[in-house]
């Protein structure tokens, strides 16, 4: 649906851009997003209106073509346009970035593979391939069918085959500020939560032992937490993030073999506090499921499955960093989207500002020419 | 006198040509002089050099191609948050290589201008 905001409209417009072009162009849609405010504001003799934002995004043109223009296409790979080769390889990236993390985190809580994808399967493991492309052909049918419906959608609105591709482009978004801040003041919460002497009271036998190393593992988290959020991502910060996703899927291995870490919690009777059993409780009333460590289990699941995929993006954008020549450290993006909108404590000061409601590039030049 | 279709079709072949040469001296002349930021560059080129008929589509990825090949440099300005301005300016490589090109652009255009006098 189009919004009658320009700076949405603009914003939208760039979301279907943005699935075009490589990963690290953030700063080439900051740069087309200034330039469609100040020719929206130039078209509208200083105001910006839906209508004159409309006519900027309109001058720009189609989003694939403008993402060409900056990126150059892609090469063609077999039956795929070279246009879709960038967001396509990302999106199966993305698939199998998933599927092998939940692989992986389901062999560390102890699951087999047969397990996972049922013990009757015929011909295995042939039938695997056999299945991805029956399931490939399907979808790339499903998707050419709505895409033809797609034709005369607005340029502000995606269309059905840019948003399956935008699931790629949302995996691999940095960090953002926010996030960053959160990994800082958890890491170090949680942190001395687990020290606390009263905290400490509650484990059980077994993980009496390993809390101190959970506690530093989460103030390396916190310090990861404090790189992110003061240079955003690069290859330092990645690294970090990927040498600490390794560490947590070694520490998971031990601690699923440690159970559930709290064994008590505590009670209040007559105004005087004493440690309750929790275990004891299920024992002596002959309750049969105990759900403790299945919660653990999927606890150690969730965050081996996160720790994994961390490992993949990490490795690959710093491939991608290294390429282009970057070094370990510079000031790099935060994820946030950078939203358009006026922020709220801008409007609520009455800050309107100038805003009113109301490889063959398309030049002839070819990167293989141009570049060293 | 009205052009024939023959001669447009050659004149629009023969105009992309010379563009393709003369966009990066036009790029590299204008910031050499002061530092512009891509929609300044987009507007300035289009207001002096009609027959470029430059557009943002040409001149952005230009300016990252240029940056790449580090005879420029570009520097962000957040001052104003909804609008962050990435400037340009010609690096000292990009000097040198801007005066080569004003000679060679000289040179070649004397000439030219002397075979078109001498043809005439």
């Amino acid at each position: 649906m189009s919004s009658n905001d320009p700076l949405e409209l603009i914003d939208q417009y760039l979301d279907r851009v943005r699935v075009y072009l490589p990963l690290d162009s953030e700063d080439a849609i900051v740069e087309l997003q200034t330039h469609l405010i100040e020719e929206a504001e130039r078209i509208g003799e200083g105001k910006m209106t839906a209508g004159s934002a409309m006519m900027a995004i309109e001058r720009m043109g189609d989003p694939k073509s403008v993402a060409n223009e900056y990126a150059g296409s892609g090469k063609k790979v077999g039956p795929v346009p070279a246009e879709y080769t960038g967001p396509l390889s990302r999106m199966l990236v993305v698939i199998a970035g998933v599927a092998l993390a939940l692989i992986v985190g389901a062999i560390m809580i102890g699951a087999s593979l047969t397990q996972l994808f049922g013990a009757n399967i015929q011909n295995w493991p042939f039938s695997i391939p056999v299945m991805i492309v029956i399931n490939l052909t399907i979808l790339f049918v499903i998707i050419g069918g709505i895409s033809m419906l797609d034709r005369n959608r607005p340029l502000t609105e995606k269309t059905t085959l840019e948003s399956f591709f935008g699931i790629g482009v949302e995996g691999f978004k940095p960090k953002s500020r926010v996030d960053a801040a959160f990994d800082f003041g958890g890491g170090l919460f949680w942190g001395f939560v687990l020290l606390l002497p009263a905290v400490v009271n509650l484990y059980s036998e077994a993980f009496m032992q390993y809390y101190p190393v959970v506690a530093i593992f989460l103030f390396l988290g916190a310090l990861r937490g404090a790189l992110f959020y003061i240079g955003g991502e690069n290859n330092f910060n990645l690294a970090v993030e990927a040498v600490l996703s390794v560490v947590w899927i070694g520490l998971a291995v031990i601690l699923i073999g440690v159970g559930w870490p709290i064994q008590y919690v505590y009670g209040n009777t007559n105004g005087i506090w004493y440690r309750f059993d929790l275990l004891q409780f299920f024992q002596t009333n002959n309750i049969p499921f105990v759900p403790f460590p299945y919660i653990w289990t999927f606890i150690m699941f969730i965050t081996v499955a996160f720790s994994v995929w961390r490992i993949i993006v990490s490795s690959m954008k710093i491939t991608m960093y290294v390429r282009a020549g970057k070094g370990l450290w510079w000031q790099g993006n935060w994820g946030k989207r950078r939203r358009l909108k006026t922020p709220l404590w801008k409007r609520v000061l009455g800050d309107q500002r100038s805003y009113q409601g109301g490889t063959t590039y398309h030049d002839g030049y070819r990167e293989d020419d141009e570049s060293q | 006198m009205s052009m024939s279709k023959k001669t447009q079709e050659e004149l629009d072949r023969w105009s992309k040509e010379v563009k393709r040469g003369a966009v990066t001296l036009a790029i590299l002349a204008l910031l050499s002089k002061r530092r512009a930021y891509g929609y300044e560059a987009v507007k300035i080129l289009d207001e002096k050099m009609s027959f470029l008929a430059l557009e943002q589509g040409t001149v952005y990825p230009l300016l990252r191609r240029l940056e790449k090949r580090e005879l420029l440099k570009s520097e962000w300005d957040y001052d104003d948050p909804t609008k962050p301005k990435k400037y340009y300016a010609v690096t000292e490589e990009g000097l040198m290589a801007l005066g080569a090109m004003e000679q060679t652009w000289s040179v070649l255009s004397r000439e030219m201008r002397g075979v078109i006098t001498e043809v005439e």
